[in-house]
């Protein structure tokens, strides 16, 4: 096998940038998610049936239809719901964004959700005995333990985006994948390319990894459970 | 201070409170007794709305437990005591005892701290303030819990079995924190197995079984000459 890693190291500076790129729209969208998610939790553990029937009715269709397709669907869809004739200079940025954090959205709000659940029951049972009222007890007493406790899927949620961001590349996002494509279309040198790709996507999540699991140790100290 | 008439409580089928009728005046210490399955830590989580009654009527402080805003209203005036502590671990003894004052109350944070340390003080413990819970023994734990609920001035305390989750040797610390409050003229509604702190503390005992008062009075009388056989059988293996 005759592989030419000239292309691949040349292309470096490029994927540095692309990889920056790729880990700022996953990062952005995770903090969509988190906040979508938190809502959603806490929908589907409310009272009205209504609400949570439509918390339960948003988790399932973002869990049960593709990434790909939800990516399409909004990059369609956005400019109709916002009213715009022209699109924005860089609009498939943000319905790219946009599409994932609708989507791990819906995967957080069942983390948050198992999160909140697995707090004893009698730590609300002693804040609203002390005359706090559910939202009282829900912000000072139970996420502050669900959040400690989210920590690991979350960053689980967060590799797993990382890794589904190179979907992107089909609406001309130019993050890592999408960015080694279009060298390969110069170069015709796919191999060292998909290899090097496969590289910056493994230290990526690599690193995210160990930092989630440094920041469990750290939040874990006074947890008792 | 306390009006119960005719509670019934039941977990789908299951039956556990069937009409119970109770008057608690103020200052008084009541201490409930009874086999497990009697009803007693249902009835106490009853009185603060823990559990929602079945039928029946409460009445606590003059305010009528009936609907959503009265009773957060009681539940500033009633404090409650678990047996398994319930302290929050993400916060400092000192911070388990001020949070409700300072969100519910609005209480100052200067003031509300100091109170907190005056409590902490008061069951013992102002030593360990900035301890979390996971640092505390179960004694030292459930006199937090105690302090954590007198911070918020409440008319009436009800301890659930607090100190059947504790080692023996420290039973005794959590009891002489009760015993002074009730010297204190707390209005004070106790479950408990402990029956030398119901005959030296208590003004009166309930004792319940399958879901009823059995049989109440004064605990030396009632201890000496228990009327009910079954009042009498439940003594006798504990006494």
């Amino acid at each position: 096998m005759d592989l030419n890693w000239k292309s691949a190291i040349d292309s470096i500076p490029i994927l540095n940038k692309a990889a920056v790129l790729t880990l700022e729209l996953t990062a952005v969208a995770v903090a969509i998610g988190v906040v979508i998610g938190l809502l959603m939790a806490l929908a589907r553990l409310s009272k009205s049936k209504v609400v949570r029937a439509a918390a339960i009715g948003y988790i399932d269709f973002f869990r049960g239809t593709p990434l790909l397709v939800q990516i399409f669907l909004v990059y369609f869809l956005a400019p109709k719901i916002f009213h715009w004739d022209t699109l924005p200079n860089n609009y498939q940025y943000f319905a790219g964004v946009l599409a994932m954090g609708l989507n791990s959205g819906a995967y957080i709000a069942e983390i948050f959700r198992a999160g909140i659940q697995s707090i004893d029951r009698g730590q609300s049972e002693a804040a609203r005995s002390l005359g706090m009222a559910h939202s009282q007890s829900m912000r000072y007493v139970i996420l502050p333990q669900a959040f400690k406790r989210v920590i690991p899927p979350l960053g689980n949620e967060f590799i797993a985006l990382l890794k589904d961001s190179s979907l992107l590349s089909i609406i001309a996002i130019q993050e890592l994948f999408y960015s080694g494509k279009i060298i390969v279309g110069r170069t015709f040198q796919p191999i060292p390319m998909y290899i090097t790709v496969a590289l910056y996507y493994l230290v990526m999540t690599q690193l995210i990894s160990q930092w989630v699991s440094y920041m469990e140790r750290r939040l874990g100290k006074n947890d008792i459970r | 201070m306390i009006s119960v008439k005719n509670l019934h409580k039941s977990f789908g089928k299951l039956e556990v409170l069937k009409g119970i009728d109770c008057q608690v005046q103020e200052s008084e210490v009541v201490v409930v007794i009874g086999p497990s399955g009697s009803g007693k830590s249902t009835f106490l989580r009853c009185l603060n709305k823990l559990e929602e009654p079945t039928s029946g009527e409460i009445i606590v402080d003059g305010i009528p437990l009936d609907s959503e805003i009265n009773v957060n209203a009681i539940r500033r005036e009633v404090g409650m005591v678990f047996q398994r502590f319930n302290l929050f671990p993400h916060m400092t003894a000192i911070q388990n005892v001020v949070l409700a004052p300072q969100i519910v109350r609005k209480t100052n944070k200067a003031e509300a701290r100091k109170i907190g340390l005056e409590l902490l003080e008061k069951v013992g413990l102002s030593d360990k303030a900035d301890e979390y819970p996971d640092r505390l023994s179960g004694g030292q734990q459930q006199r937090v819990a105690i302090a954590r609920a007198l911070a918020m001035k409440p008319k009436i305390m009800l301890f659930d079995e607090t100190t059947s989750a504790l080692d023996p040797e420290m039973v005794g610390e959590v009891l002489a924190v009760m015993k002074d409050l009730a010297r204190e003229g707390m209005t004070m509604v106790v479950v408990t197995h402990e029956m030398g702190f119901a005959r030296e503390v208590g003004d009166r005992v309930i004792f319940m079984d399958e879901g009823i008062i059995m049989e109440e009075g004064e605990p030396n009388e009632m201890f000496a000459h228990p009327q009910n056989p079954r009042t009498q059988a439940f003594l006798s293996k504990i006494l």
